[in-house]
């Protein structure tokens, strides 16, 4: 058995297909970049092209220019941080009770928090517009990031419960038998190992602020507060819709969470090892 | 102290919550007394030059009324109707709106906006100075719950380099030329088609339809069957089912293919039947392109006619502003106000302005089929009336039914809808 | 492994846990919980938008309605076959490249990235993308099938016809998910026990045997909660579908249980009808993940 030449042979099987794959994976970005760089009237060419005959960047001008796109960049990026930073200490605390505190319908509570993430956010539109009057956050960055931390509460403490009950629980233990407090073994001891799961956290949070349409659409009504998936949809008027410019905005706005993914990437698969989400 | 860090990291967060809430600021919702300076809340979804164009017509209006500030607001076209649903159901309405006017009937039945006949001053006049068609788009039972703000209609675009490679000298007069050029037209082998809809939904067939003399209800809104299904109506969707097979329509129409405006001006399409916003996409997107417009061809009877769309201004009910909001919207209907939104291709609804110099030239032939375009139906029910339609079309075009058959389905449809 | 560090009276445990619980209960209630109660309410109504209070009573009429619609009835029969075909699918294509992406090669933190991206896009992007891709007339998948691989005589007209339209929306989600599964996976490999490996080679099993013996039962309880999170992410799915097929065109045949209860309640304006189809789908999700849960069961789990 050569074992040499049975390795080599796998391992170059196995590169071919992970190319294989990847290329498909990368395919629809790559169709979405050329046509970003299209003018509008190669965009329905008969055959459609794989590289631009004529690339012209003025598709991406457009974007850029028209209608304040940069202070909606701006306006999501923000939102975005917020609520993700307000995610990560509510879902953590919620998650950390479900773990380790022992309370009266524990398990009752975990499992209505749970229940959330089968109901379709559609529909909860119109009483949560109630709700952000009542309380004088219509039109307002803390309406989107209020709403969204909720809607988000139910997959990251889940997640985050899974990590913390994972933690061997001995350390937390001789914590407190060194005489530490809860809260001191919460924010000192647990958070701190706990950043691959943050990582996950951060990144799924920071995706869907992102890219959330219908309540930012719906609860903002000065202009200078519209979000990033609202300027885009903004390129499609009520006559035409210019496709490049389109695709040049949307390429613009992957850019953020592309980079928050790829500086993450490490902690993130780490981080999905220990939420428990494998089990 | 040691143990203050995780307890303060919690209050931090809490007033981090509590400083954006009070940073952005809480919604005002008190009316001001008379007499003072009001807002008046303005929602559309123009597209930008639009929009820029709007500014001007509002910095005119609050130089005239120093005691108004008109506060526009602008949405995406496609979620606008659900940003408005969620104010009414939040209680929350802007004061006034441009809106598409097949809503009108269905907010006015449920009571949400302003009657302003018999509310308004000079409301009348105002209204009187308008084309019928758009005219009859703010009515419902009897009454007006809004101004028509600007209309548009379609009419024929005809691609002239196309027309002169096959030999024909000019536009098709009649229906029958129409059908005839349209065959001479196409070659579906090399995806060339003599004309093209843009989809099956009433407004697509619209043009023909009416040109032809179809009806879709009688016209006091009881039934639909002996109109959508009458004679007419038959023929004029039997020709486009005809056209269709026989290879002269792109079959675009069923869904998913290339868009009317994209291919006229590529030669695909050698005509279409589209509005007055393609002036500005052309020069946009296909600057040496030379467009062509045509009335609609006149059917058997000799009448040429078309389909009537736009917006409507309107005051909501819920409004806190209605005098300042009334005021305006007479203004909207100025001709000074007309006259600026007519720069960016929106066309006027008062027909005392057609054939104005300001008027850009190629409004003529829009504001020529005015006069003869027709509104569709102006009931709450509209659009599933569409629907029903729509789906009628469909299955003839697939030919799971004739269009007699299909067309009696549909009036069935309706006739339902229209009981409700 | 939870274990539990507060021991004493239920007072003390409640007072414990209450700062814990506070803030994200809270906003749950608020925005999420309440707003449940208050949509299933407003299915047992003929809704009354701007009156809520003026609503008529109609029990479960909206209920019924919907059984008797037999535009409900084909976006059930949709929903259902976009999920049963878009999880296994995906699934299976996600253990794939996992199992590669484990495989020590040059460049593995990049491919990872890289299978990783469809996760991230927003689907409304996507949905168009593949829209147009899609193209009855000059789009790159007819071209590619047509003039290229010579498998069809003719263009396609995908977006136009009542099944066909849904392939694109199906890819999408495969496309989107292969990615999340694959990294989840990736997870769960690393938790294999490389001595049971060890000995399972010397014991002369070749990788396939490998595979079927040591490794996949391993990925039980992973396999488990994919199949439940995907099949409720794709039952609750509706974006691709209403930038691709333009909200169930042609003909309302190509909808899904939530773009038909969106185009009812707010393009009809029927509320109290678009709650209950909503709540339809969610008693059928519950009953679904439970059955499921409960069937997969026997391979471990610990929720």
């Amino acid at each position: 058995m050569n074992l040499h030449s049975h390795d080599a042979a796998q391992k170059s099987i196995v590169y071919v297909l992970l190319a294989v794959g990847a290329a498909i994976s990368v395919f629809p970005f790559w169709y979405m970049l050329i046509t970003s760089l299209k003018p509008q009237s190669y965009i329905f060419e008969i055959p459609p092209t794989l590289w631009p005959a004529q690339a012209t960047f003025s598709n991406y001008v457009k974007a850029l220019t028209r209608d304040n796109f940069g202070r909606y960049f701006v306006n999501s990026v923000g939102v975005a941080g917020s609520m993700t930073v307000l995610t990560l200490l509510c879902a953590s605390l919620l998650a950390y009770a479900f773990a380790r505190l022992e309370f009266p319908l524990r398990r009752l509570l975990f499992g209505l928090v749970v229940a959330g993430l089968m109901i379709p956010p559609v529909m909860l539109i119109i009483p949560q517009f109630l709700v952000a009057r009542t309380l004088g956050i219509l039109d307002s960055y803390a309406g989107l990031v209020l709403v969204y931390v909720a809607m988000n509460m139910p997959m990251q403490s889940f997640l985050l419960k899974g990590f913390f009950a994972g933690i061997p629980i001995d350390l937390e233990e001789s914590a407190f038998m060194d005489g530490a407090g809860r809260w001191r073994v919460w924010a000192q001891l647990v958070m701190p190992l706990s950043r691959p799961a943050l990582a996950v956290v951060t990144i799924f949070s920071f995706i869907y602020s992102l890219d959330e349409f219908a309540w930012a659409h719906v609860s903002i009504r000065t202009a200078a507060r519209r979000t990033l998936p609202i300027a885009i949809a903004f390129f499609q008027t009520q006559h035409k819709t210019e496709w490049g410019i389109v695709f040049a905005a949307s390429v613009v706005s992957l850019v953020p969470i592309v980079l928050l993914f790829v500086t993450f990437q490490r902690y993130f698969i780490e981080g999905i090892t220990t939420t428990g989400l494998k089990g | 102290m040691k143990r203050f860090i995780p307890v303060s990291l919690v209050i931090l967060a809490l007033l981090l919550t509590a400083s954006v809430v009070w940073a952005s600021g809480s919604k005002e919702t008190t009316p001001e007394p008379a007499g003072q300076k009001v807002t008046v809340t303005y929602w559309h979804t123009m597209s930008d030059p639009e929009a820029a164009q709007l500014n001007k017509v509002i910095s005119a209006f609050e130089e005239e009324n120093p005691n108004i500030t008109i506060k526009p607001t602008k949405f995406a076209y496609d979620d606008f109707k659900t940003a408005i649903l969620t104010a009414v159901a939040g209680g929350d309405v802007p004061d006034t709106a441009r809106i598409d006017i097949i809503w009108v009937p269905e907010f006015a039945d449920k009571g949400w906006l302003l009657r302003l006949d018999g509310n308004m001053a000079g409301f009348e006049t105002l209204i009187n100075r308008t084309f019928p068609g758009p005219r009859a788009t703010a009515r419902w039972k009897e009454h007006y719950y809004g101004l028509p703000q600007n209309t548009n209609t379609q009419v024929l675009l005809w691609n002239k380099e196309r027309f002169d490679q096959a030999g024909i000298d000019g536009p098709p007069a009649t229906i029958q030329e129409f059908a005839a050029d349209a065959r001479k037209l196409s070659n579906p082998g090399k995806e060339q088609y003599g004309y093209a809809l843009g989809g099956t939904y009433f407004w697509a067939p619209a043009p023909i339809f009416y040109a032809m003399g179809g009806r879709i209800v009688s016209p006091d809104l009881t039934t639909a069957d002996g109109y959508i299904n009458g004679p007419e109506s038959v023929r004029a969707f039997t020709l486009l089912t005809q056209l269709y097979k026989d290879g002269a329509i792109s079959p675009n129409l069923l869904g998913g293919g290339i868009g009317t405006s994209d291919g006229h001006a590529s030669g695909k399409y050698a005509m279409i039947i589209d509005g007055p916003w393609m002036v500005d996409i052309y020069a946009d997107t296909y600057p040496d392109f030379n467009v062509h417009f045509a009335m609609i061809p006149k059917g058997p009877d000799g009448n040429t006619s078309s389909v009537v769309g736009g917006e409507d201004a309107v005051i909501f009910d819920g409004s806190t502003h209605k005098e300042a909001a009334k005021k305006w919207l007479a203004y909207l209907l100025s001709s000074d106000a007309q006259k600026t939104m007519a720069q960016v291709g929106v066309i006027p609804t008062l027909s005392e302005l057609r054939g104005d110099p300001a008027l850009p030239d190629y409004f003529d032939v829009f504001m020529q089929q005015l006069q003869t375009a027709r509104a569709r139906v102006a009931h709450p029910r509209w659009s599933d009336m569409d629907g029903a339609i729509n789906n009628a079309f469909q299955r003839m075009l697939r030919g799971d039914q004739s269009p007699q058959a299909a067309l009696d389905q549909a009036a069935k449809e309706i006739d339902k809808l229209l009981a409700e | 492994m939870a274990g539990t560090l507060i021991h004493g009276s239920r007072r003390r445990k409640i007072a414990t846990a209450l700062p814990f619980l506070a803030p994200g209960i809270i906003l749950y209630v608020l925005f999420v919980a309440a707003p449940i109660v208050y949509s299933f309410a407003m299915s047992f109504f003929d809704w009354n938008l701007s009156n809520p209070f003026q609503s008529t009573w109609l029990g479960l009429a909206n209920y019924r309605k919907a059984l008797n619609d037999e535009v409900f009835r084909r976006a059930i029969v949709n929903t259902v076959a976009y999920s049963a075909v878009t999880v296994p699918s995906q699934i299976a294509l996600g253990l794939g490249a996992a199992l590669l992406l484990n495989h020590k090669v040059r460049g593995q933190p990049f491919f990872r990235v890289v299978y990783y991206l469809p996760v991230i896009t927003n689907w409304v992007i996507v949905g168009v993308l593949f829209k147009y891709a899609f193209n009855g007339q000059a789009g790159l998948v007819n071209f590619l099938l047509r003039d290229v691989l010579h498998l069809i005589g003719s263009n396609v007209l995908w977006l136009g016809d009542p099944v066909l339209a849904l392939v694109p929306v199906f890819l999408v989600e495969i496309w989107k998910g292969v990615g999340w599964c694959a990294v989840i996976y990736l997870a769960a490999l690393q938790g294999v026990p490389a001595n049971l490996m060890e000995a399972a080679t010397v014991d002369g099993a070749g990788p396939v045997r490998r595979f079927f013996s040591v490794t996949l039962p391993m990925l039980g309880a992973t396999t488990l909660f994919l199949v439940v999170v995907r099949t409720i992410g794709t039952l609750n799915g509706y974006v691709s579908n209403v930038v691709i097929t333009n909200g169930g065109q042609p003909m309302d045949q190509t909808h899904f249980v939530l773009t038909l209860m969106y185009k009812v309640a707010f393009g009809s304006l029927q509320f109290g009808y678009g709650a209950a189809i909503s709540y339809f789908l969610t008693v059928f999700i519950a009953i679904v993940s439970f059955v499921e849960m409960r069937v997969l069961q026997d391979r471990g789990s610990s929720i």
